[in-house]
């Protein structure tokens, strides 16, 4: 069991409040999955430079390191700002090269780190812990933009830490991001044959793939629309799953309707959730609201 | 009418206030901010109508013996779940597993109905004003399932004697579901049941199909291997 939310703005509005629209839905499915939070929220808050969320280790003061990152980085391009908070170093930079080079030689700087979003409108926070915690961190409320999308974690199967939280960044891909509710039975072969082909997994829960599996499909060309209405075939398993790029979101559900997710449209947003508590929980007024139903792939573009 | 209000308070509360509420002779009870919490109005035994103003969660108005559930929104998972006897509206949209392994009364959907809509059924009615999701009517036992909109795919699988009626397109049938002309009786009712539940759908009335078992799952027969091959 997970929750999983996503808001998207439909109108001009570029600040929308979305960091305080997710946060207030997730705590509404905090029950779901207390084991660990996170929102992955868009918009144009750095004029198109390159913003970074770099995970500097599970936990412990990570201030000196974070600026060792800072200092080091500066040799691909200039740093605008670089801010630690708790575990996570925000870079927010200019550089227009392969977004692969800039991860490869931020991770080789220690064995603890990784970059947890990157993107020209992504910025992603997860942690071990409630939403409200989230918030009591980072300052999510404060999150102004155009759309995004949470969770709250059950862990099942894997570990429970901030990697292993979601929302998971499709690394390399910029600015796209999933989070998943479900359960992915053909993970470990779809897993196998990615690293075969040299693809770095990060953790061990299924869920990551998607991520992969959305990003190899963009690669090849393929839309957001196709991309998830391919995943029903390539996918085992039970999911409902919601997949955001700086421009659109999107769902899955799997054939068999395993898992719940629902959603709302008016004029103006489009919000999906897990359970219609969530939506009650974030808007004021009344809401026609619709079960999606298996195989149903539906996407919001801006 | 009589008020319970849900607010912040446990769920039990709620369930105890609206029983005492019925037992000290209520007839008329109206449940303000449901806010779509899960297993309001569960285990009713007499016959209240009760009104939720608002939408409900999961496992609404299950197991209930008499009462008159109305839900002014919409409502999730296992709506109605194994009820006895007695109707249960909503405005809006149910989620999956609604009206599931019900023995008696009426549910009506005015919106849409996610996967597994009324499966293993003995008996009651089902309306749905809108589409139906994936498996559909799954070893249905008796009892009449209504959709006025289309249907998903995997309708009426592995049914017994429950009878299904379908307005608009069915995605695919299920193993073992065949699809017949309904009787000039069998229109008469469809007739009289849709003018009491949802008047707005009468005009569907000509395009009814009425989907039944084909018996060749009830009884197993070696010869007949290809036909289990493919129903399991």
């Amino acid at each position: 069991m997970c929750g999983i939310v996503g808001f998207l703005d439909k109108t001009k509005n570029e600040k929308s409040k979305i960091g305080q629209i997710i946060l207030k839905m997730l705590m509404a499915l905090g029950r779901r999955g207390p084991d660990s939070a996170g929102v992955a929220l868009y918009g144009n808050r750095c004029n198109g430079d390159m913003v970074l969320r770099i995970k500097l280790g599970e936990k412990g003061n990570f201030e000196g390191k974070g600026d060792a990152i800072a200092e080091q980085v500066q040799a691909l391009g200039t740093v605008d700002e670089a801010t630690t908070t708790a575990e996570y170093l925000r870079l927010v930079m200019n550089y227009q090269e392969d977004v692969r080079d800039l991860e490869h030689f931020i991770e080789s700087v220690d064995e603890d780190i990784e970059v947890v979003s990157m993107g020209r409108n992504l910025e992603i926070v997860k942690q071990v812990g409630s939403p409200q915690n989230l918030d009591t961190t980072y300052s999510i409320k404060q999150f102004v933009g155009t759309h995004g999308i949470g969770h709250t974690r059950l862990s099942t199967e894997s570990a429970v830490d901030l990697s292993h939280s979601q929302p998971f960044w499709a690394h390399g891909c910029p600015d796209l991001a999933i989070v998943h509710n479900g359960h992915i039975t053909n993970y470990h072969k779809m897993r196998r044959c990615y690293e075969q082909r040299g693809i770095k997994f990060y953790t061990e829960n299924d869920s990551e793939i998607i991520g992969v599996y959305l990003a190899e499909q963009f690669s090849k060309g393929l839309t957001l629309q196709e991309g998830l209405d391919a995943s029903l075939i390539d996918l085992d398993g039970s999911f409902s799953y919601l997949a955001a790029t700086p421009d659109a979101i999107g769902f899955a559900k799997d054939p068999f309707a395993f898992k719940p997710l629902l959603f709302t449209e008016t004029d103006d947003f489009v919000a999906v959730a897990t359970e219609e508590i969530a939506i009650c929980s974030a808007f004021e007024g009344v809401y026609k609201v619709r079960e999606a139903q298996a195989k149903e792939v539906r996407i919001w573009q801006r | 009418m009589a008020e319970v209000i849900c607010d912040d308070r446990a769920t039990r509360e709620i369930n105890a206030e609206i029983k005492r509420r019925i037992a000290q002779g209520e007839t008329e009870l109206l449940i303000k901010t449901p806010n779509a919490r899960h297993n309001l109005g569960v285990a009713i035994l007499q016959p209240a109508h009760i009104t939720f103003d608002g939408s409900v969660g999961y496992y609404c108005a299950g197991m209930i013996d008499g009462p008159t559930v109305e839900i002014k929104g919409s409502a999730g998972w296992g709506l109605a779940e194994s009820m006895m006897d007695g109707s249960v509206i909503v405005e809006g949209s149910a989620g999956n597993g609604a009206a599931a392994s019900i023995r008696g009364g009426t549910v009506v959907i005015h919106g849409d109905a996610a996967a597994r809509l009324g499966v293993s059924m003995k008996g009651g009615l089902i309306l749905v004003g809108g589409n139906c999701g994936y498996m559909a009517g799954f070893m249905g036992q008796k009892g009449t399932l209504i959709v006025c909109g289309n249907a998903g795919e995997a309708f009426a699988d592995s049914m017994y004697e429950a009878v299904c009626f379908v307005g608009g397109k069915i995605a695919e049938l299920g193993n073992d579901a065949v699809i017949e002309k309904p009787t000039a009786d069998e229109l008469t009712f469809l007739e009289s049941t849709l003018s009491r539940y949802l008047p707005q759908k009468i005009d569907a009335i000509q395009n009814f199909k009425k989907i039944i078992s084909g018996r060749k799952l009830w009884n197993f027969d070696k010869k007949e291997r290809a036909i289990w091959r493919e129903a399991l």
